[in-house]
């Protein structure tokens, strides 16, 4: 009697214990690390997202859920493999060729919503080097990280010179390694983002190209994806998930926040006065707009048929299928957003006014 | 005593034969004249020239037939089966678990592609001639870096061998040298040659030149004493004694560092490529991981790995050509 009573109890507390389960951990991936692998991003909404905590904060009071970031030194290329081996969940800010690869390599992946539009491609040479245009590149040693949205960017930059790969000699090297090869004259030109602002500040090199004056094929993107496995257990916190990146665009978006965007920016290491001079002239909500419009739609297609005009996929992949909006709808529905900000057409033209516009007009007044 | 395979019976029987037709012919000079020994199964006759011949009749056939090797192909078949067949037991088991993988997804297909996938790159890059074209840019890299390294490597070695007041003053730092990983200097090597060929063949030829000095230095060292006596007896000089001597019996322990020598040379080279390349079987091996094309990868290092098999078994054939003199004990 005594002994059935013990089993029970034990069963009993057991099975309470069971009860509280492990906790989900939500594990997030954002492809790249800062100046000296600090794990901190720039250039998209993620990093905002990251580094104010806005995923943290939606599931304060949850304390059944867990949200873990991993920064990915190899950039797409190696957050691709974690997403295959099923360790990831969600993908924070993948550019477009990794995630166009992946697809096409039958990864089950859905697009949630943009992390960053028209980020700037910058050519950079060494300051005493003869090479000026793009087409003096023929022949000449590249450093360009393979894999990632630049280069897919970069070879419709060549194609437009009517030049291919194969008259580059493209050599892969990660951020920092294509920065400490350009300064030490191992390679003649690099291929980059934002980072090489701050060289060309200190007389280090010269940028010959910027993609922000040229068409916008030749600007990087990124969004934020989930794989379908997640989205199907836990619809839910996916959409939980998608509010909260959808309060950091929206915050990332405001004029007002400018120089903190670009401080949150900067704890990667990458100088503040690098983002001012990138984005001198142009709106954060831009480069920040959280909507599925026609223009992130055309962009990505584009993007698809140049990876495969470049032979970098062999597989055409499916687009319609991709995009996954009702997050986003309900997200904007929820945080009444859904006239913040202004839409364009797939030529960039703007369809829409957008409130966050109005504001920054009422700041400069 | 080893078991005789038949067909060298035959011939041994008939060889002994003629020796002993031979040895009869020699007492007969000496004036011996021979008696047929009235053998049944050994027919003999003796010629007009008191030579005898002596047959055994019921192993003529045979010997007819053996005249006739067995064909190159049967004996290539026998080869590859009693020799590599033991060695291919274990690829096709791997083989086997690989393709199970596949059919059973056990792992992601973009991480681990399908034997038939990478069979068809294997194809297409064959076809396309991409793989030749990676393939003697690589190769010839290992080259020119293992003639450099292996070239100074013998000369040190064989310095340090010839001189043991030389080999007090350079030992420490050598085997300290030999300690660091290769890959360890690409930083430090990046910055003083760049990342064009200078680079790949000094790294290669570092590789190679530790092992074959070693290989050298020890070959030389342990050539036994009473070999050396040998050449002092018989008064050769210094170069005599080297090419006739002390070389042939130092040829195991060099040839040891020479495979070594080579086989990291061709890994360092791989790694080399890994790192800052713009062509190379290394570099296919990167642009696959990049572009999450692995059964690129999986197509190069199986290229690579049958290219380190062939050095290997390539010059293992040389020793055993340099090594003929030896006779088996």
């Amino acid at each position: 009697m005594k002994r059935t009573f013990l089993a029970v109890l034990l069963g009993g507390i057991l099975s309470a214990g069971a009860a509280f389960a492990d906790p989900t951990v939500i594990r997030v991936g954002y492809p790249g690390v800062g100046v000296d692998n600090q794990p901190y991003g720039y250039g998209d909404t993620a990093s905002l997202a990251h580094v104010g905590k806005y995923l943290e904060d939606a599931f304060k009071d949850n304390p059944d859920v867990k949200v873990q970031w991993t920064f990915f030194r190899g950039a797409g290329p190696e957050l691709n493999e974690a997403l295959a081996a099923h360790q990831l969940d969600f993908a924070a800010g993948l550019g477009d060729l990794p995630s166009i690869v992946g697809r096409s390599r039958g990864l089950k992946t859905k697009f949630l919503l943009p992390a960053s539009e028209h980020g700037s491609l910058y050519l950079a040479v060494s300051p005493k080097s003869n090479i000026n245009t793009i087409d003096d590149l023929k022949g000449h040693k590249v450093a360009q990280f393979r894999g990632t949205n630049l280069q897919i960017a970069s070879d419709a930059v060549l194609e437009a010179h009517s030049l291919t790969e194969k008259d580059v000699k493209f050599v892969s090297l990660t951020t920092a390694d294509g920065l400490a090869a350009l300064t030490s004259g191992n390679v003649d030109a690099s291929f980059g983002g934002s980072e090489y602002l701050d060289l060309q500040k200190r007389g280090i090199v010269k940028i010959i190209y910027a993609s922000k004056t040229d068409a916008p094929i030749f600007g990087t993107n990124s969004a934020f994806f989930v794989t379908e496995e997640f989205e199907q257990a836990h619809p839910d916190l996916t959409q939980k998930v998608v509010t909260a990146f959808v309060k950091a665009a929206a915050w990332g978006s405001t004029e007002a926040n400018r120089q903190q965007v670009f401080e949150a920016w900067a704890k990667s290491g990458v100088p503040v006065e690098s983002f001012a001079e990138d984005l001198q002239g142009l709106s954060l909500a831009r480069e920040n707009t959280a909507l599925i419009d026609d223009f992130i739609k055309a962009r990505y297609a584009d993007k698809a048929a140049k990876a495969k005009q470049y032979g970098l996929i062999k597989k055409e992949i499916d687009l319609n299928s991709w995009f996954e909006p009702k997050y986003l709808e309900a997200a904007l529905k929820e945080l009444k957003l859904e006239n913040f900000w202004p839409t364009y057409d797939a030529n960039g033209k703007k369809l829409t006014d957008g409130a966050v516009e109005s504001q920054k007009q009422a700041a400069a007044q | 005593m080893a078991r005789i395979p038949p067909q060298l019976l035959t011939q041994s029987l008939q060889s002994s034969a003629a020796l002993a037709a031979d040895q009869h012919a020699a007492l007969l000079l000496g004036g011996y004249h021979p008696t047929p020994t009235g053998d049944a199964l050994m027919q003999e006759t003796i010629t007009e020239a008191g030579v005898v011949r002596a047959r055994i009749p019921a192993l003529d056939n045979l010997a007819a037939k053996d005249h006739q090797q067995p064909s190159a192909v049967y004996r290539l078949a026998i080869f590859v089966v009693t020799r590599l067949g033991p060695g291919l037991i274990l690829p096709l088991v791997l083989l086997a678990v690989w393709q199970l993988s596949a059919t059973y997804g056990w792992l992601p297909d973009q991480i681990l592609p399908a034997p038939a996938l990478v069979l068809d790159v294997l194809q297409e890059r064959i076809s396309d001639g991409s793989l030749w074209d990676d393939t003697s840019i690589s190769l010839l890299r290992v080259l020119r870096g293992f003639t450099l390294g292996a070239g100074i490597g013998l000369a040190l070695g064989g310095a340090l061998a010839a001189s043991p007041r030389l080999h007090d003053y350079l030992n420490p730092l050598f085997l300290a040298v030999s300690q660091v990983p290769i890959l360890g200097w690409v930083p430090l090597l990046i910055l003083v040659i760049g990342i064009d060929e200078g680079l790949k063949n000094s790294l290669v030829a570092l590789s190679v030149f530790i092992p074959v000095t070693l290989g050298t230095f020890q070959g030389i060292r342990d050539v036994p004493f009473a070999y050396r006596e040998v050449g002092q007896v018989l008064t050769f000089s210094r170069l005599q004694s080297l090419t006739t001597i002390i070389l042939p019996a130092a040829v195991p322990a060099i040839f040891t560092g020479l495979r070594e020598g080579l086989s990291n040379g061709w890994q360092t080279l791989v790694a080399v490529e890994l790192l800052a390349s713009t062509e190379g079987l290394g570099f296919q091996m990167a642009y696959g991981r990049q572009l999450f094309q692995l059964e690129l990868v999986i197509a190069a290092m199986l290229v690579i790995g049958l290219i380190g098999f062939l050095f290997d078994f390539l010059l293992g054939r040389i020793e055993t050509h340099l090594q003929r003199w030896q006779v088996a004990a």
